[in-house]
């Protein structure tokens, strides 16, 4: 576990300001503390949260802001058959099914001995689940001003876009992966990132099933 | 509100666990590169193209070398995350 638990530190570090932003969002909404911080203890999930937040502080009605921030979690799907051949999922381990620590665990896991990569995985969600409660402790009372050394609230947003940058170094030559990454773009551009990273999963998908039937 | 605050934590708990634990269930073919891919391109650039995104590159090339010379991902992550601070501020 301390080697996932050391693993999870470039995720910490950008989570901690997307929290504190998030806890923020919440208070200025007029959530108490307490309703905002359970929102991250329970779910775990940072844009359907921000979906969440943001929906019912414009009136939505609760129950169908809560469907369409499930809508926006419809890719955490693909995570576990993803990783199914390196680590069997039980129900602690599905808890802690971030983006980042999905793609994380997709690089480590099939280099570590199989005894090791439980432990492993569960660091790792860890110091990711408790970065993300601190940050958005911290937000929801009113500690946003942490960030506001110059250049430091902007550093931090990137940590996690050089994270996926790093993990998604080795498949930049997969056609599937980069096609997947076009279309997810493209929507993003569009405004709708999370229905392109449902479709990159769909295409990955069905990527394979391409790939098998080209085989002699 | 509790309500749909517990409706969202089971749902997104379940997207998360039913599939992974299916034996018999979807089958992942190419999604997890497929996705990592994805999920890197739209952490990067944010919508519209702008003299952002040429500060986003210079970032990823940092991180790169920084990735390159280190061989620690945690370290390199640091390094990109600095140098993009660093040049919001010139």
């Amino acid at each position: 576990m301390k080697r996932g638990l050391r693993a999870a530190w470039p995720i910490a570090l950008g989570y901690f300001p997307v929290a504190v932003a998030f806890g923020a969002l919440g208070a200025q909404a007029g959530l108490s503390p307490l309703w905002v911080q359970l929102t991250s203890l329970l779910v775990f999930a940072g844009t359907s949260q921000f979906a969440l937040v943001g929906l019912l502080a414009q009136g939505v009605p609760p129950l169908l802001a809560a469907l369409l921030g499930l809508l926006l979690n419809l890719r955490h799907a693909f995570y576990g058959p993803a990783l199914r051949p390196y680590l069997k999922g039980g129900p602690v381990e599905a808890f802690f099914l971030t983006d980042e620590v999905f793609a994380v665990a997709l690089r480590a896991l099939p280099t570590l001995p199989p005894g090791e990569r439980r432990g492993y995985f569960l660091g790792l969600g860890l110091g990711a689940y408790l970065s993300w409660n601190l940050g958005t402790a911290l937000g929801a009372l009113g500690a946003q001003g942490l960030l506001a050394f110059p250049g430091l609230g902007e550093a931090l947003s990137f940590a996690l876009p050089a994270l996926f940058f790093l993990l998604a170094l080795p498949h930049l030559k997969n056609p599937v992966a980069l096609l997947a990454g076009g279309v997810a773009l493209g929507f993003h551009l569009l405004g709708q990132t999370a229905w392109g990273l449902f479709l990159a999963g769909v295409i990955g998908l069905l990527g394979k099933g391409l790939g098998e039937r080209r085989r002699p | 509100m509790t309500l749909a605050l517990l409706l969202l934590a089971l749902g997104t708990f379940l997207l998360r666990f039913l599939p992974w634990r299916a034996e018999k269930g979807l089958k992942a073919g190419q999604a997890g590169p497929a996705l990592v891919v994805a999920l890197f391109l739209v952490s990067a650039f944010g919508p519209p193209p702008s003299s952002e995104w040429l500060r986003a590159l210079l970032a990823l090339l940092g991180t790169y070398m920084g990735a390159r010379l280190t061989g620690n991902l945690g370290l390199a992550v640091f390094l990109g995350a600095g140098l993009y601070g660093l040049l919001g501020l010139l």
